[in-house]
């Protein structure tokens, strides 16, 4: 039987320790990638200043994990409604969290625009290559022959084109001067830490949109246990390449 | 955080003495992301593996041995849900 802890878990003070165990499904990124976002509010104290914005998806599991003010938005307007809020309120930190079809699919137009308006907000696109909450169809991400279910004999490029590539997207739209755009990943954790560090400070310093695209697991619907999920993730990396591809002059400092 | 959340394995003297192992039963989903991604299984040595202790949804825990866990906090800063704690001693 397991014996009674004298310590209690460690949390960052970002993380609502009210739920206990996450709702997400067992090895999913999402609990990685927000406990890093967590540990990075912390160390900038922007409990006060920041607001959550999670869109519909797997995403929409983490209204309640974190201890900042958080809103639930609906299909793809993550950005419009975190952006409003940073414009109704100047001094905020909006952070956006969303998936990659609600970045590159049904909101792709809301963050081009944005982009292009250099809106002071931070949008963090978690890319796991399918669309995981109703059960793993193709996403605009979906790399050539992986096997969803809407695509059982493997994405077929000729039919459905290559995927989408968000951050070289993102990157092609900005000024380059003041946003911060960037890819990373789940396999190496305290680099991400460092990377939310960086887009959280761009934009509460005021400076401009910071995009973090971040590479991501899902096991359960990718069908792979521990050993071949981080073989699969291997060969995301090649193809999306992690990478920082638009950084400000007065972020190479940051650590 | 009540202090039925708390219940989990306690695995003493890892590191050579230097820390103690803790996990938290009520938290760990069982995904196995940290027995891949230990550095000394990746050396072919057996250190984090299955326990028998069951976690969350009735799947198996994992547990250390201590003779050969490093305490370098691999597992702990992978972890999704928190679920392991290495306590340093002072």
């Amino acid at each position: 039987m397991p014996q009674q802890l004298d310590i209690a878990p460690k949390l960052p003070q970002a993380q609502n320790p009210e739920p206990g165990a996450s709702k997400f499904c067992p090895g999913c990124g999402h609990g990685m990638i927000l406990k890093t976002l967590a540990f990075a509010i912390d160390d900038l104290e922007l409990h006060q200043r920041a607001v959550f914005g999670c869109d519909i998806g797997c995403s929409l599991l983490a209204w309640n994990y974190m201890n900042i003010d958080s809103v639930q938005t609906h299909h793809g307007r993550t950005t419009p409604v975190i952006y409003g809020v940073t414009r109704a309120v100047p001094d905020t930190v909006g952070i956006a969290y969303m998936g990659d079809g609600g970045g590159l699919a049904i909101g792709a137009q809301h963050l081009v625009n944005a982009a292009v308006r250099n809106e002071k907000m931070l949008v963090v696109m978690v890319n796991n290559t399918n669309y995981g909450m109703t059960g793993g169809q193709m996403a605009p991400t979906t790399l050539p022959g992986q096997i969803t279910e809407t695509t059982p004999y493997g994405r077929d490029v000729e039919a459905s084109g290559k995927p989408a590539r968000g951050a070289e997207m993102v990157s092609s739209l900005v000024d380059t001067d003041k946003a911060f755009v960037t890819r990373a990943s789940v396999t190496n954790l305290r680099k991400l830490r460092t990377t939310f560090k960086k887009a959280l400070t761009n934009v509460s310093e005021g400076r401009g949109f910071s995009f973090v695209e971040v590479l991501s697991i899902c096991p359960l619907n990718w069908r792979t246990n521990n050993v071949t999920t981080w073989e699969r993730i291997k060969s995301m990396e090649e193809y999306f390449e992690v990478k920082d591809f638009v950084v400000p002059q007065e972020l190479e400092g940051v650590k | 955080m009540t202090a039925t959340q708390n219940k989990g394995i306690k695995v003493e003297g890892c590191g050579k003495g230097r820390a103690n192992w803790h996990l938290f039963t009520e938290l760990c989903k069982g995904c196995g992301l940290c027995i891949t991604k230990c550095p000394i299984n990746a050396k072919g040595e057996k250190c984090l593996q299955w326990s028998k202790e069951v976690g969350l949804y009735s799947t198996p825990a994992v547990q250390p041995d201590p003779e050969k866990c490093i305490a370098c906090g691999t597992c702990e800063l992978l972890c999704p849900d928190s679920a392991i704690r290495i306590e340093r001693n002072k």
